[in-house]
Protein backbone atom coordinates (compact mmCIF):
# COMPACT_ATOMS: atom_id res chain seq x y z
CA UNK A 1 0.00 0.00 0.00
CA UNK A 2 2.68 2.28 0.71
CA UNK A 3 4.33 1.27 -1.97
CA UNK A 4 1.51 2.33 -4.16
CA UNK A 5 1.05 5.35 -2.69
CA UNK A 6 4.66 6.39 -3.14
CA UNK A 7 4.40 5.24 -7.40
CA UNK A 8 1.31 7.15 -7.41
CA UNK A 9 3.07 10.59 -6.22
CA UNK A 10 6.07 9.83 -8.26
CA UNK A 11 4.11 9.29 -11.44
CA UNK A 12 1.55 12.84 -10.64
CA UNK A 13 4.63 14.70 -9.56
CA UNK A 14 6.59 14.06 -13.34
CA UNK A 15 3.09 14.60 -14.72
CA UNK A 16 3.26 18.31 -12.66
CA UNK A 17 6.72 18.79 -13.56
CA UNK A 18 5.27 18.92 -17.52
CA UNK A 19 2.75 20.95 -16.85
CA UNK A 20 4.99 23.63 -14.92
CA UNK A 21 6.99 24.08 -18.25
CA UNK A 22 4.36 26.59 -18.82
CA UNK A 23 3.85 28.39 -15.50
CA UNK A 24 2.00 31.46 -16.64
CA UNK A 25 -0.40 29.02 -18.67
CA UNK A 26 -0.82 27.16 -15.12
CA UNK A 27 -1.13 30.00 -13.49
CA UNK A 28 -4.05 31.47 -15.24
CA UNK A 29 -5.42 28.60 -15.96
CA UNK A 30 -5.31 27.84 -12.06
CA UNK A 31 -7.75 31.58 -11.90
CA UNK A 32 -9.65 30.13 -14.48
CA UNK A 33 -10.74 27.11 -13.11
CA UNK A 34 -11.73 29.22 -9.87
CA UNK A 35 -13.98 30.58 -12.37
CA UNK A 36 -15.97 27.42 -12.48
CA UNK A 37 -18.11 28.97 -9.21
CA UNK A 38 -19.77 31.43 -12.46
CA UNK A 39 -21.04 29.18 -14.39
CA UNK A 40 -22.10 26.42 -11.65
CA UNK A 41 -23.07 27.88 -8.98
CA UNK A 42 -23.99 31.69 -9.63
CA UNK A 43 -27.49 30.00 -11.81
CA UNK A 44 -28.24 28.58 -8.39
CA UNK A 45 -28.46 31.72 -6.61
CA UNK A 46 -29.67 33.35 -9.66
CA UNK A 47 -33.00 30.92 -9.45
CA UNK A 48 -33.06 30.65 -5.58
CA UNK A 49 -33.41 34.37 -5.45
CA UNK A 50 -36.03 34.91 -7.96
CA UNK A 51 -38.04 32.05 -6.27
CA UNK A 52 -37.01 32.40 -2.84
CA UNK A 53 -36.69 28.41 -2.26
CA UNK A 54 -36.16 25.24 -3.70
CA UNK A 55 -39.04 22.72 -2.20
CA UNK A 56 -38.25 24.52 1.44
CA UNK A 57 -34.32 24.51 0.50
CA UNK A 58 -32.71 27.93 0.84
CA UNK A 59 -29.84 29.10 -0.98
CA UNK A 60 -27.66 28.32 1.81
CA UNK A 61 -28.65 25.01 1.95
CA UNK A 62 -28.53 24.27 -2.00
CA UNK A 63 -24.98 25.57 -1.83
CA UNK A 64 -24.07 23.15 1.08
CA UNK A 65 -25.11 20.05 -1.07
CA UNK A 66 -23.17 22.32 -3.83
CA UNK A 67 -19.95 22.65 -2.05
CA UNK A 68 -20.20 19.19 -1.00
CA UNK A 69 -20.39 17.49 -4.48
CA UNK A 70 -18.42 19.96 -6.07
CA UNK A 71 -15.35 18.98 -3.44
CA UNK A 72 -16.08 15.23 -3.90
CA UNK A 73 -15.43 15.91 -8.01
CA UNK A 74 -13.01 18.08 -7.51
CA UNK A 75 -10.71 15.72 -6.17
CA UNK A 76 -11.34 13.30 -8.73
CA UNK A 77 -10.55 15.56 -11.26
CA UNK A 78 -7.62 16.37 -9.99
CA UNK A 79 -6.25 12.84 -8.60
CA UNK A 80 -8.09 9.83 -11.23
CA UNK A 81 -8.14 12.12 -14.33
CA UNK A 82 -6.75 9.83 -16.28
CA UNK A 83 -9.92 7.60 -16.23
CA UNK A 84 -11.42 10.48 -17.78
CA UNK A 85 -9.44 10.62 -20.87
CA UNK A 86 -8.54 6.71 -20.75
CA UNK A 87 -10.46 6.26 -24.06
CA UNK A 88 -7.79 8.66 -25.72
CA UNK A 89 -5.00 5.99 -24.45
CA UNK A 90 -6.83 3.30 -25.34
CA UNK A 91 -7.54 4.36 -29.27
CA UNK A 92 -3.63 5.93 -29.50
CA UNK A 93 -1.95 2.82 -27.93
CA UNK A 94 -1.16 4.27 -24.78
CA UNK A 95 -2.12 1.97 -22.66
CA UNK A 96 0.12 -1.56 -24.24
CA UNK A 97 2.67 0.94 -22.46
CA UNK A 98 1.43 1.15 -18.89
CA UNK A 99 0.97 -2.74 -19.73
CA UNK A 100 4.42 -2.95 -20.01
CA UNK A 101 5.37 -1.80 -17.08
CA UNK A 102 5.39 -4.55 -13.87
CA UNK A 103 2.81 -1.92 -11.62
CA UNK A 104 -0.79 -1.80 -11.28
CA UNK A 105 -2.29 -0.36 -14.43
CA UNK A 106 -5.03 1.04 -12.12
CA UNK A 107 -2.63 3.21 -10.25
CA UNK A 108 -0.68 3.96 -13.66
CA UNK A 109 -3.72 5.72 -15.40
CA UNK A 110 -4.55 7.61 -12.07
CA UNK A 111 -1.76 9.13 -11.82
CA UNK A 112 -1.27 9.80 -15.50
CA UNK A 113 -2.70 13.80 -16.72
CA UNK A 114 -2.84 14.17 -12.75
CA UNK A 115 -4.09 17.72 -12.75
CA UNK A 116 -3.08 20.01 -10.51
CA UNK A 117 -4.59 23.47 -11.79
CA UNK A 118 -8.13 21.37 -10.99
CA UNK A 119 -7.08 22.29 -7.17
CA UNK A 120 -8.61 25.19 -7.71
CA UNK A 121 -12.10 24.05 -8.22
CA UNK A 122 -11.21 21.83 -4.83
CA UNK A 123 -10.75 26.02 -3.31
CA UNK A 124 -13.56 27.03 -4.76
CA UNK A 125 -15.76 23.94 -3.40
CA UNK A 126 -14.34 24.28 -0.03
CA UNK A 127 -14.80 28.29 0.04
CA UNK A 128 -18.46 27.85 -0.69
CA UNK A 129 -19.00 24.89 1.73
CA UNK A 130 -17.18 26.81 4.56
CA UNK A 131 -19.60 30.13 4.06
CA UNK A 132 -22.08 27.91 3.51
CA UNK A 133 -21.94 25.82 6.99
CA UNK A 134 -21.32 29.39 8.56
CA UNK A 135 -24.28 31.10 7.46
CA UNK A 136 -26.12 27.54 8.76
CA UNK A 137 -24.45 27.68 11.82
CA UNK A 138 -23.52 23.63 11.60
CA UNK A 139 -22.35 22.43 14.58
CA UNK A 140 -19.49 19.81 15.13
CA UNK A 141 -21.94 17.01 14.41
CA UNK A 142 -23.43 18.02 11.41
CA UNK A 143 -20.05 19.04 10.00
CA UNK A 144 -18.49 15.33 10.52
CA UNK A 145 -21.87 14.24 8.18
CA UNK A 146 -20.59 17.09 5.94
CA UNK A 147 -17.10 15.55 6.08
CA UNK A 148 -18.31 12.19 5.83
CA UNK A 149 -20.47 12.84 2.93
CA UNK A 150 -17.19 13.85 1.38
CA UNK A 151 -15.36 11.26 2.23
CA UNK A 152 -17.60 8.92 0.49
CA UNK A 153 -18.73 11.25 -2.06
CA UNK A 154 -15.12 11.00 -3.68
CA UNK A 155 -14.97 6.84 -3.06
CA UNK A 156 -18.48 6.77 -5.39
CA UNK A 157 -17.26 9.00 -8.38
CA UNK A 158 -14.00 7.05 -8.43
CA UNK A 159 -16.11 4.11 -9.03
CA UNK A 160 -18.18 5.99 -11.39
CA UNK A 161 -15.09 7.17 -13.59
CA UNK A 162 -13.73 3.72 -13.28
CA UNK A 163 -16.89 2.20 -14.66
CA UNK A 164 -17.19 5.07 -17.59
CA UNK A 165 -13.77 4.27 -18.47
CA UNK A 166 -14.26 0.39 -18.22
CA UNK A 167 -17.29 1.04 -21.66
CA UNK A 168 -14.32 1.95 -23.52
CA UNK A 169 -13.10 -1.64 -23.39
CA UNK A 170 -16.25 -2.20 -25.26
CA UNK A 171 -16.88 0.36 -27.68
CA UNK A 172 -13.33 1.54 -28.38
CA UNK A 173 -13.64 4.82 -27.33
CA UNK A 174 -16.78 5.94 -29.46
CA UNK A 175 -19.26 6.00 -26.42
CA UNK A 176 -16.71 7.99 -24.08
CA UNK A 177 -19.45 11.38 -24.29
CA UNK A 178 -21.55 8.35 -22.18
CA UNK A 179 -19.82 8.66 -18.83
CA UNK A 180 -20.39 12.38 -18.48
CA UNK A 181 -23.70 11.65 -17.43
CA UNK A 182 -22.60 10.32 -14.62
CA UNK A 183 -19.59 12.36 -14.12
CA UNK A 184 -20.68 16.42 -14.73
CA UNK A 185 -24.43 15.45 -15.56
CA UNK A 186 -24.38 13.38 -11.81
CA UNK A 187 -22.27 16.41 -10.23
CA UNK A 188 -25.09 18.94 -12.25
CA UNK A 189 -28.12 17.13 -10.71
CA UNK A 190 -26.96 16.56 -7.28
CA UNK A 191 -26.41 20.58 -7.03
CA UNK A 192 -30.61 20.40 -5.80
CA UNK A 193 -31.95 18.18 -3.25
CA UNK A 194 -32.48 14.72 -4.66
CA UNK A 195 -36.25 15.17 -3.43
CA UNK A 196 -37.57 17.43 -6.17
CA UNK A 197 -37.11 15.09 -8.87
CA UNK A 198 -39.66 12.68 -10.01
CA UNK A 199 -40.28 9.03 -8.70
CA UNK A 200 -38.47 7.45 -11.49
CA UNK A 201 -35.49 9.77 -11.80
CA UNK A 202 -34.93 9.54 -8.06
CA UNK A 203 -35.18 5.61 -7.56
CA UNK A 204 -32.45 5.34 -10.95
CA UNK A 205 -30.06 7.80 -9.04
CA UNK A 206 -30.69 6.18 -5.39
CA UNK A 207 -31.06 2.62 -6.60
CA UNK A 208 -29.30 2.45 -9.87
CA UNK A 209 -26.78 4.20 -9.62
CA UNK A 210 -26.69 5.55 -6.16
CA UNK A 211 -25.16 8.96 -6.78
CA UNK A 212 -27.88 10.40 -4.16
CA UNK A 213 -25.75 8.70 -1.30
CA UNK A 214 -22.59 11.11 -2.55
CA UNK A 215 -24.00 13.90 -1.13
CA UNK A 216 -27.72 14.32 -0.55
CA UNK A 217 -28.30 11.71 2.15
CA UNK A 218 -25.00 13.05 4.11
CA UNK A 219 -26.63 16.72 3.76
CA UNK A 220 -30.24 15.54 5.45
CA UNK A 221 -28.34 14.17 8.33
CA UNK A 222 -26.31 17.09 8.49
CA UNK A 223 -28.92 19.62 8.89
CA UNK A 224 -31.53 17.61 10.09
CA UNK A 225 -34.10 18.12 7.68
CA UNK A 226 -36.64 15.28 6.96
CA UNK A 227 -37.80 14.89 3.38
CA UNK A 228 -42.12 14.30 2.28
CA UNK A 229 -39.97 11.56 -0.49
CA UNK A 230 -40.02 9.87 2.96
CA UNK A 231 -36.90 7.82 3.34
CA UNK A 232 -35.55 5.82 5.59
CA UNK A 233 -33.72 7.21 8.36
CA UNK A 234 -30.89 4.92 8.06
CA UNK A 235 -30.29 5.88 4.44
CA UNK A 236 -27.27 8.47 5.48
CA UNK A 237 -25.75 5.86 7.53
CA UNK A 238 -25.72 3.64 4.93
CA UNK A 239 -23.62 6.12 2.77
CA UNK A 240 -20.19 4.75 3.25
CA UNK A 241 -20.66 1.66 2.39
CA UNK A 242 -22.61 2.12 -0.84
CA UNK A 243 -20.06 4.42 -1.98
CA UNK A 244 -16.91 2.15 -0.89
CA UNK A 245 -19.47 -0.18 -2.76
CA UNK A 246 -19.83 1.50 -6.18
CA UNK A 247 -15.86 1.79 -6.19
CA UNK A 248 -15.39 -1.75 -6.13
CA UNK A 249 -18.13 -2.02 -8.99
CA UNK A 250 -16.07 0.01 -10.56
CA UNK A 251 -12.77 -1.65 -9.98
CA UNK A 252 -14.15 -5.27 -11.25
CA UNK A 253 -15.55 -3.66 -14.36
CA UNK A 254 -12.05 -2.23 -14.97
CA UNK A 255 -10.03 -4.96 -14.38
CA UNK A 256 -12.77 -7.34 -16.18
CA UNK A 257 -12.36 -4.95 -19.17
CA UNK A 258 -8.28 -4.99 -18.80
CA UNK A 259 -8.75 -8.60 -18.99
CA UNK A 260 -10.47 -9.06 -22.40
CA UNK A 261 -7.82 -6.07 -23.89
CA UNK A 262 -6.31 -7.26 -26.91
CA UNK A 263 -4.34 -4.18 -27.74
CA UNK A 264 -4.55 -2.88 -31.61
CA UNK A 265 -0.82 -4.01 -32.06
CA UNK A 266 0.06 -1.29 -34.23
CA UNK B 1 -18.29 32.03 -57.03
CA UNK B 2 -14.99 30.38 -57.41
CA UNK B 3 -13.63 32.08 -54.30
CA UNK B 4 -16.40 30.33 -52.25
CA UNK B 5 -15.81 26.90 -53.42
CA UNK B 6 -12.78 25.97 -51.12
CA UNK B 7 -15.09 27.26 -48.02
CA UNK B 8 -18.19 25.10 -49.30
CA UNK B 9 -15.66 22.02 -49.56
CA UNK B 10 -14.49 22.96 -45.81
CA UNK B 11 -18.42 23.19 -44.46
CA UNK B 12 -18.83 19.44 -46.69
CA UNK B 13 -15.81 17.91 -44.83
CA UNK B 14 -16.66 18.94 -41.49
CA UNK B 15 -20.08 17.73 -42.04
CA UNK B 16 -19.17 14.35 -43.15
CA UNK B 17 -16.35 14.18 -40.16
CA UNK B 18 -19.42 14.06 -37.84
CA UNK B 19 -21.08 11.81 -39.63
CA UNK B 20 -17.84 9.27 -39.40
CA UNK B 21 -18.61 8.82 -35.67
CA UNK B 22 -21.93 8.30 -34.86
CA UNK B 23 -21.90 6.29 -32.20
CA UNK B 24 -20.16 9.15 -30.64
CA UNK B 25 -23.00 11.31 -31.80
CA UNK B 26 -25.52 8.97 -30.20
CA UNK B 27 -23.87 9.20 -27.08
CA UNK B 28 -23.58 12.98 -26.63
CA UNK B 29 -27.24 12.97 -27.09
CA UNK B 30 -27.70 10.63 -24.46
CA UNK B 31 -26.21 13.71 -21.96
CA UNK B 32 -27.92 16.07 -23.76
CA UNK B 33 -31.07 14.42 -23.23
CA UNK B 34 -29.88 13.93 -19.21
CA UNK B 35 -29.24 17.48 -18.78
CA UNK B 36 -32.44 18.27 -20.15
CA UNK B 37 -34.51 15.98 -17.73
CA UNK B 38 -32.03 17.63 -14.72
CA UNK B 39 -32.61 21.37 -15.80
CA UNK B 40 -36.36 20.56 -16.85
CA UNK B 41 -36.90 19.03 -13.35
CA UNK B 42 -35.04 22.03 -11.71
CA UNK B 43 -36.89 24.50 -12.74
CA UNK B 44 -40.12 22.29 -12.32
CA UNK B 45 -39.47 22.10 -8.61
CA UNK B 46 -39.10 26.23 -8.28
CA UNK B 47 -42.27 26.42 -9.76
CA UNK B 48 -43.43 25.18 -7.48
CA UNK B 49 -42.79 27.91 -5.17
CA UNK B 50 -44.01 30.70 -7.44
CA UNK B 51 -46.04 29.02 -10.51
CA UNK B 52 -45.96 32.02 -12.72
CA UNK B 53 -43.04 34.21 -12.65
CA UNK B 54 -42.38 36.95 -15.08
CA UNK B 55 -44.70 35.94 -17.73
CA UNK B 56 -42.88 32.33 -17.39
CA UNK B 57 -44.76 29.29 -17.16
CA UNK B 58 -43.19 25.98 -15.72
CA UNK B 59 -43.78 24.46 -19.22
CA UNK B 60 -41.71 27.69 -21.11
CA UNK B 61 -38.98 26.62 -19.10
CA UNK B 62 -39.39 22.92 -20.04
CA UNK B 63 -39.59 23.73 -23.33
CA UNK B 64 -36.59 26.50 -23.20
CA UNK B 65 -34.35 24.03 -21.85
CA UNK B 66 -35.64 20.99 -24.21
CA UNK B 67 -34.87 24.02 -27.22
CA UNK B 68 -31.09 24.83 -25.33
CA UNK B 69 -30.06 21.07 -25.01
CA UNK B 70 -30.94 20.25 -28.63
CA UNK B 71 -29.16 23.22 -30.26
CA UNK B 72 -25.72 23.64 -28.22
CA UNK B 73 -24.06 21.74 -30.33
CA UNK B 74 -25.26 22.67 -33.28
CA UNK B 75 -24.12 26.58 -32.18
CA UNK B 76 -21.28 25.06 -30.81
CA UNK B 77 -21.45 26.35 -26.98
CA UNK B 78 -18.69 23.84 -26.58
CA UNK B 79 -15.06 24.02 -27.89
CA UNK B 80 -12.97 21.19 -29.57
CA UNK B 81 -10.05 21.29 -27.09
CA UNK B 82 -8.04 18.49 -28.33
CA UNK B 83 -8.44 20.39 -32.35
CA UNK B 84 -8.95 23.56 -32.85
CA UNK B 85 -7.52 27.00 -34.56
CA UNK B 86 -5.23 26.99 -31.25
CA UNK B 87 -3.87 23.64 -31.61
CA UNK B 88 -3.00 23.98 -35.18
CA UNK B 89 -0.81 26.57 -34.35
CA UNK B 90 1.12 25.47 -31.24
CA UNK B 91 1.32 22.11 -34.17
CA UNK B 92 2.62 23.60 -36.37
CA UNK B 93 -0.55 22.36 -39.11
CA UNK B 94 -1.44 26.10 -39.88
CA UNK B 95 1.16 26.17 -42.51
CA UNK B 96 -1.05 23.54 -44.72
CA UNK B 97 -3.78 26.38 -44.11
CA UNK B 98 -1.63 29.20 -44.92
CA UNK B 99 -1.00 27.41 -48.48
CA UNK B 100 -4.89 27.45 -49.30
CA UNK B 101 -6.82 30.18 -50.95
CA UNK B 102 -8.55 30.45 -47.81
CA UNK B 103 -8.84 33.04 -44.67
CA UNK B 104 -8.55 31.19 -41.39
CA UNK B 105 -11.63 32.85 -40.43
CA UNK B 106 -14.09 31.66 -43.10
CA UNK B 107 -12.76 28.51 -42.50
CA UNK B 108 -13.52 28.27 -39.13
CA UNK B 109 -17.39 29.76 -40.40
CA UNK B 110 -17.57 27.27 -43.25
CA UNK B 111 -16.59 24.76 -40.81
CA UNK B 112 -19.31 25.44 -37.82
CA UNK B 113 -22.04 25.69 -40.44
CA UNK B 114 -20.89 22.20 -42.05
CA UNK B 115 -21.12 20.86 -38.07
CA UNK B 116 -23.94 22.39 -37.21
CA UNK B 117 -25.97 21.43 -39.85
CA UNK B 118 -24.93 17.66 -39.50
CA UNK B 119 -25.87 17.79 -35.66
CA UNK B 120 -28.97 19.93 -37.46
CA UNK B 121 -30.32 17.18 -39.08
CA UNK B 122 -29.80 13.92 -36.21
CA UNK B 123 -28.82 14.77 -33.06
CA UNK B 124 -31.46 18.01 -32.39
CA UNK B 125 -34.27 16.29 -33.41
CA UNK B 126 -33.15 13.24 -31.08
CA UNK B 127 -32.81 15.19 -28.30
CA UNK B 128 -36.12 17.39 -29.25
CA UNK B 129 -37.93 14.72 -29.70
CA UNK B 130 -36.85 12.41 -26.72
CA UNK B 131 -37.76 15.97 -24.58
CA UNK B 132 -41.24 15.62 -26.65
CA UNK B 133 -41.90 12.29 -25.19
CA UNK B 134 -41.25 12.68 -21.71
CA UNK B 135 -42.75 16.35 -21.52
CA UNK B 136 -45.56 16.54 -24.11
CA UNK B 137 -44.32 20.18 -25.33
CA UNK B 138 -44.13 21.38 -29.02
CA UNK B 139 -43.25 25.12 -29.40
CA UNK B 140 -46.19 27.27 -29.70
CA UNK B 141 -46.96 28.23 -33.76
CA UNK B 142 -46.68 31.77 -34.09
CA UNK B 143 -45.06 34.55 -37.03
CA UNK B 144 -42.36 34.96 -34.81
CA UNK B 145 -40.89 31.23 -35.48
CA UNK B 146 -39.89 32.41 -38.97
CA UNK B 147 -36.95 34.61 -37.65
CA UNK B 148 -35.68 31.23 -35.87
CA UNK B 149 -33.07 30.64 -38.44
CA UNK B 150 -31.92 33.90 -39.02
CA UNK B 151 -31.42 34.09 -35.05
CA UNK B 152 -29.91 30.52 -35.47
CA UNK B 153 -27.49 31.13 -38.12
CA UNK B 154 -26.45 34.52 -36.71
CA UNK B 155 -25.80 32.71 -32.72
CA UNK B 156 -22.84 30.27 -35.19
CA UNK B 157 -21.49 32.76 -36.01
CA UNK B 158 -21.40 34.52 -32.66
CA UNK B 159 -19.97 31.44 -31.15
CA UNK B 160 -17.08 30.93 -34.09
CA UNK B 161 -16.05 34.32 -33.42
CA UNK B 162 -15.67 33.74 -29.46
CA UNK B 163 -13.64 30.63 -30.31
CA UNK B 164 -11.87 32.36 -32.86
CA UNK B 165 -10.63 35.13 -30.40
CA UNK B 166 -10.09 32.33 -27.40
CA UNK B 167 -7.91 30.52 -30.46
CA UNK B 168 -6.51 33.55 -31.63
CA UNK B 169 -4.08 33.91 -28.43
CA UNK B 170 -2.53 30.84 -29.54
CA UNK B 171 -0.35 33.17 -31.99
CA UNK B 172 1.37 34.46 -29.02
CA UNK B 173 1.13 32.11 -26.14
CA UNK B 174 1.58 28.85 -26.05
CA UNK B 175 -2.05 27.40 -25.22
CA UNK B 176 -5.51 29.10 -25.71
CA UNK B 177 -7.19 26.43 -23.77
CA UNK B 178 -7.25 28.95 -20.73
CA UNK B 179 -9.27 30.92 -22.86
CA UNK B 180 -11.49 28.71 -24.10
CA UNK B 181 -12.58 27.69 -20.79
CA UNK B 182 -12.94 31.10 -19.31
CA UNK B 183 -15.42 31.36 -22.45
CA UNK B 184 -17.26 28.25 -21.46
CA UNK B 185 -17.58 29.29 -17.79
CA UNK B 186 -18.73 32.82 -19.02
CA UNK B 187 -20.74 31.99 -21.82
CA UNK B 188 -22.45 28.96 -19.98
CA UNK B 189 -23.83 31.78 -16.83
CA UNK B 190 -24.64 34.85 -19.16
CA UNK B 191 -25.64 33.08 -22.42
CA UNK B 192 -28.59 31.46 -20.31
CA UNK B 193 -27.09 27.98 -20.46
CA UNK B 194 -28.35 26.85 -16.78
CA UNK B 195 -31.43 29.67 -16.62
CA UNK B 196 -32.68 31.98 -18.98
CA UNK B 197 -31.66 35.27 -18.56
CA UNK B 198 -34.93 36.61 -17.57
CA UNK B 199 -34.83 35.70 -13.98
CA UNK B 200 -31.56 37.35 -13.79
CA UNK B 201 -31.60 40.70 -11.03
CA UNK B 202 -31.86 43.85 -12.73
CA UNK B 203 -28.05 44.83 -13.23
CA UNK B 204 -26.97 41.12 -14.55
CA UNK B 205 -29.66 41.76 -17.34
CA UNK B 206 -28.38 44.95 -18.24
CA UNK B 207 -24.93 43.21 -18.35
CA UNK B 208 -26.39 40.35 -20.39
CA UNK B 209 -27.84 42.52 -22.84
CA UNK B 210 -24.48 44.57 -23.71
CA UNK B 211 -22.54 41.53 -23.69
CA UNK B 212 -22.43 38.93 -26.78
CA UNK B 213 -23.00 36.06 -24.96
CA UNK B 214 -26.68 35.81 -25.04
CA UNK B 215 -26.34 36.04 -29.13
CA UNK B 216 -25.17 32.48 -28.88
CA UNK B 217 -27.52 31.00 -26.93
CA UNK B 218 -30.50 32.51 -25.21
CA UNK B 219 -31.92 34.36 -28.56
CA UNK B 220 -32.68 31.54 -30.74
CA UNK B 221 -33.70 29.51 -27.46
CA UNK B 222 -36.00 32.34 -26.35
CA UNK B 223 -37.35 32.61 -30.15
CA UNK B 224 -38.54 29.07 -30.63
CA UNK B 225 -39.87 28.96 -26.99
CA UNK B 226 -42.35 31.33 -28.02
CA UNK B 227 -40.38 33.68 -25.27
CA UNK B 228 -39.58 36.52 -27.66
CA UNK B 229 -41.66 39.06 -29.82
CA UNK B 230 -42.50 42.20 -30.42
CA UNK B 231 -39.65 44.89 -29.24
CA UNK B 232 -37.46 42.52 -27.14
CA UNK B 233 -37.35 40.29 -30.45
CA UNK B 234 -36.32 43.32 -32.52
CA UNK B 235 -33.64 44.18 -29.85
CA UNK B 236 -32.71 39.95 -30.05
CA UNK B 237 -31.64 40.19 -33.28
CA UNK B 238 -29.99 43.78 -33.87
CA UNK B 239 -27.91 42.69 -30.72
CA UNK B 240 -26.91 39.28 -32.78
CA UNK B 241 -25.96 41.12 -36.03
CA UNK B 242 -23.83 44.11 -34.20
CA UNK B 243 -22.27 41.51 -32.52
CA UNK B 244 -21.66 39.34 -35.25
CA UNK B 245 -20.34 42.34 -36.90
CA UNK B 246 -18.23 42.89 -34.26
CA UNK B 247 -16.61 39.74 -33.38
CA UNK B 248 -16.01 39.13 -36.92
CA UNK B 249 -14.29 42.14 -37.70
CA UNK B 250 -12.05 42.01 -34.42
CA UNK B 251 -11.24 38.09 -35.47
CA UNK B 252 -10.16 39.27 -38.38
CA UNK B 253 -7.74 42.02 -37.46
CA UNK B 254 -6.15 39.38 -34.40
CA UNK B 255 -5.58 37.13 -37.24
CA UNK B 256 -3.98 39.74 -39.64
CA UNK B 257 -1.93 40.75 -36.36
CA UNK B 258 -1.18 37.14 -35.70
CA UNK B 259 -0.15 35.61 -38.81
CA UNK B 260 2.81 38.46 -39.14
CA UNK B 261 4.22 37.35 -36.14
CA UNK B 262 3.93 33.83 -36.93
CA UNK B 263 7.05 31.72 -37.20
CA UNK B 264 6.80 28.17 -38.24
CA UNK B 265 9.65 25.89 -37.40
CA UNK B 266 10.89 24.46 -40.74
CA UNK B 267 12.07 20.85 -40.66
Amino acid sequence: MANALRLYLYLASASLRSHMQYRATFALRSVIDFGVIISDLAPIWVLARYFGNLDGWSFAELALLYGMVATSWGIIEVTLRGFENFSTYLVRGDLDRLLLRPRSVILQVAAHDFEARKLARIAQALLVLGLASASLGLGAGSLAWVALGIVGGTICFGGIVMLGASVAFWTLGETSELQNILTYGGSAALSYPVSIYTKWFRRVITYGVPLAFVNYFPALAALGRVESAGWPRVMPWLSPFVCTAALFVGMACFSRGLRRYESAGS
Amino acid sequence: MESLRPYLQFARLAFQRRATYRLANWSGAAVNFFFLLVHAQVLLGFFRARANAGGWSASDAVLYFAASESLLMVIGIFPDFRYNLAERVRTGEIVSDLVRPVTLLWRELAERYGTGAYYLVTRAPAVFGAGWLVYGLVPPPRWELALFPLSLALAMAVSTGLWFLACSSAFWRESANGEMSAIVFVNSFLGGVFVPIDFYPPLMRWVTDVLPFRATLYTPVAILAGKLSGAELAFGLLHQVVWVAGLLMLASLLETRGLRRLAIQGG
